[in-house]
């Protein structure tokens, strides 16, 4: 499955981008090219298999049934520009520059850049666990990024968007605030520098743990038995983190891929059923508003939050 | 226009090549033409077919492939064209220096941060050495000095071989990429991919001597007769630039994306590497420095390596694959590898690194 996907991105690069690059002038970025050719291909290949997936569970077990779907297709959008376009770009050159500078200014005065396989020699030549470190580690700090962003009232102004969706589908995943993407983004750059993480060194396993963020979200009636739950992150166990009840500032279920985490700091609720989703406090261009009226919103709704105005209902 | 004034040069010899390895003869457009059965020939039949071709192999010893995307070492055996095993590294390998005692392998690991140390013969792992950005990585040819391009941070770094003691950073714009020395050691020329320059700098004075225009986005770096020539990525022909004083004296036009350039053991040739547009490889006579044969190659190649039975081998960065031609014919076969494999290294007397 991998060359397949590396010859895709690899005939991306030779008759798509070089060619433009080579007309733009700006041919001296074509590793750069490639790295975002890599991270087009294996999002793409992300939101195939999610699809493949999770439609037909979503047909088969579905929690909700709704008339109009519409509000569902927003999220689709969002899917595509937080795999395939932009975001990915920026992302891999951001990371990339940042890593290439702090590293090489670290090498410079004498200190050794930190990854795991330089702690841990060992890991060299164990590619699947090293990744499995890398993955729990990133969770665990994407598990307190997404806490906090439901600790700090401005924060969850613009995460409310992300809450806001009655018609929460796989689709739903990537449906997020540009400006908290940002500052997810930064939060995980922090640490993945603080570890060493490749950017682009584990493709095929960041599809894998993506695909277990977007099924978290389906609408399908799917848990996976009690000890299942307590090792990942199931639909029902996220969706009790989307029910109406939890949205706000204070909710359970923080966790993306691990349910590890809730378990160890008490915010872990596995007694609840297939509840229905939503934030109430959220105004109705949230849940409902096209991609820019979203975006809107919830900028408004965070000022409001920083700089005072008109108080809004409890969060 | 490229191809008409390629293929109006009289000596020219328009090699058109084909891939004759099982995965290339297996591809959609020969299914096609041999009937969709003939995709699906029994194991045996296939196993035949591989056998008859590595009967045809003589060739001994080992490859080494640099996978910058994969983050690996690709072990080949030259006997059978296999992949035989895989080096982890730690980020991105990308280019290689044989120490001057010819003891020690480097291999640059540019966003790693560091050079991992091999034995040339075994290519076992001796050591890892910390060392910022070493992108493109050579020895003078006294052995006095080692230079390491950093093209991610614009820098070039010139170490006193023995301990490998930094002497002077060049902070340099930008990309400095690929590099080549005078043959007395005085001077090393640098590329600069992001400004379209060559850099001189002298080595005993470590002064830049001179920092000219060569053409867009200059990659690879040969120094010839006194001259020095470079492939321009960014436009599609080679700059032959005086070695004292930078100036341009002729352009050699071979196709876009001209990239690397490597002088053939016998001293008669240069083979030049082309990105885009024919995907092709360029001989260049090297008494004239005429085009005198074109090789298409598609896939990106990249390095290469002179094989002592006369075979080339390429590095095909866009396909995850090496290529193996053969110069007489034009036809190659492929090896898959590693993701983007860019730096070969080749040792003909090597065969205990398969193992």
């Amino acid at each position: 499955m991998i060359p397949a996907f590396d010859t895709a991105a690899g005939w991306i690069q030779e008759t798509l981008l070089l060619p433009m690059l080579f007309a733009l002038g700006l041919i001296q970025w074509e590793d750069i090219s490639f790295g975002w050719a890599l991270f087009a291909v294996y999002g793409a290949a992300q939101v195939l298999v999610t699809f493949a997936l999770c439609v037909p569970l979503e047909r088969w077990r579905p929690v909700e049934h709704w008339p109009d779907a519409r509000a569902v297709v927003v999220d689709v959008l969002y899917t595509f520009i937080s795999r395939v376009g932009l975001l990915p770009l920026m992302t891999y050159v951001l990371f990339f520059r940042l890593q290439v500078e702090l590293n090489g200014a670290l090498t410079d005065m004498g200190y050794v850049p930190p990854t795991l396989e330089r702690i841990f020699p060992f890991l060299f030549g164990m590619p699947v666990l090293t990744f499995f470190l890398y993955a729990v580690i990133l969770d665990f700090g994407e598990y307190w990024r997404h806490r906090l962003s439901h600790m700090f009232r401005w924060w969850y102004s613009l995460h409310a968007l992300h809450h806001a969706q009655r018609q929460m589908t796989f689709w739903s995943d990537d449906r997020n605030h540009l400006i908290d993407d940002i500052i997810g983004f930064a939060w995980f750059t922090c640490i993945a520098l603080l570890i060493g993480v490749p950017p682009m060194q584990f493709p095929l396993l960041v599809l894998l743990l993506r695909l277990i963020e977007s099924l978290s979200h389906a609408n399908a009636r799917v848990s996976y038995g009690w000890l299942g739950e307590r090792l990942l992150v199931s639909p029902r166990f996220h969706r009790a983190h989307h029910g109406v009840t939890a949205a706000g500032e204070v909710s359970v279920n923080y966790g993306a891929v691990l349910p590890w985490w809730d378990m160890l700091f008490r915010t872990g609720d596995f007694s609840r059923e297939f509840v229905k989703t939503g934030d109430p406090t959220a105004e109705e261009a949230l849940a409902t508003g096209g991609y820019f009226t979203q975006q809107w919103a919830g900028a408004k709704r965070m000022l409001r939050d920083l700089f005072g105005g008109t108080p809004r209902g409890a969060g | 226009m490229l191809l008409r004034r390629l293929n109006n040069t009289p000596e020219l010899i328009d090699m058109v090549a084909e891939d004759r390895s099982i995965a290339g003869a297996l591809t959609r457009r020969r299914a096609l033409a041999l009937g969709a059965a003939a995709a699906w020939l029994p194991g045996v039949a296939q196993a035949q077919l591989a056998q008859a071709q590595l009967a045809q192999v003589q060739a001994k010893g080992a490859v080494l492939i640099m996978n910058s995307g994969a983050a690996s070492l690709s072990v080949i055996d030259m006997a059978t064209r296999r992949e035989t095993r895989r080096i982890p590294v730690l980020r991105e390998p990308h280019h290689w220096a044989l120490t001057p005692d010819r003891k020690e392998l480097l291999i640059g690991d540019s966003s790693g941060n560091e050079l991992q140390v091999l034995d040339p013969a075994t290519f076992a792992v001796l050591r890892r050495m910390p060392m910022s950005n070493p992108y493109h990585l050579q020895f003078s040819p006294n052995g006095k000095h080692f230079v390491v391009a950093g093209l991610a941070r614009n820098q070039v770094d010139i170490y006193e071989s023995a301990g490998y003691k930094l002497l002077k950073r060049f902070p340099i714009r930008s990309m400095p990429s690929h590099m080549d020395f005078l043959p007395d050691s005085s001077v090393v020329f640098m590329s600069l991919q992001g400004t379209g320059r060559i850099a001189a700098i002298d080595l005993r004075s470590l002064e830049i001597v001179w920092n000219e225009e060569c053409g867009a986005a200059p990659a690879g770096v040969l120094v010839h007769n006194g001259r020095v020539l470079t492939g321009n990525m960014g436009g599609d022909d080679v700059t032959v630039m005086d070695a004292k004083t930078g100036k341009i004296v002729r352009r050699i036009r071979t196709g876009k994306g001209a990239h690397t350039l490597f002088r053939a053991p016998d001293g008669k040739t240069i083979w030049v590497n082309n990105r885009l547009d024919v995907q092709s490889v360029v001989v260049l006579d090297a008494a004239t420095l005429d085009p005198v044969r074109r090789y298409r190659l598609p896939g990106g190649p990249d390095d290469l390596e002179f094989a002592p039975d006369g075979k080339v081998w390429f590095t095909m960065r866009f396909i995850h694959k090496v290529a193996v031609l053969d110069p007489g014919s034009g036809d190659f076969t492929t090896i898959d590898v590693g993701r983007s494999p860019h730096g070969i290294f080749l040792n003909a007397s090597a065969a205990a690194a398969v193992a």
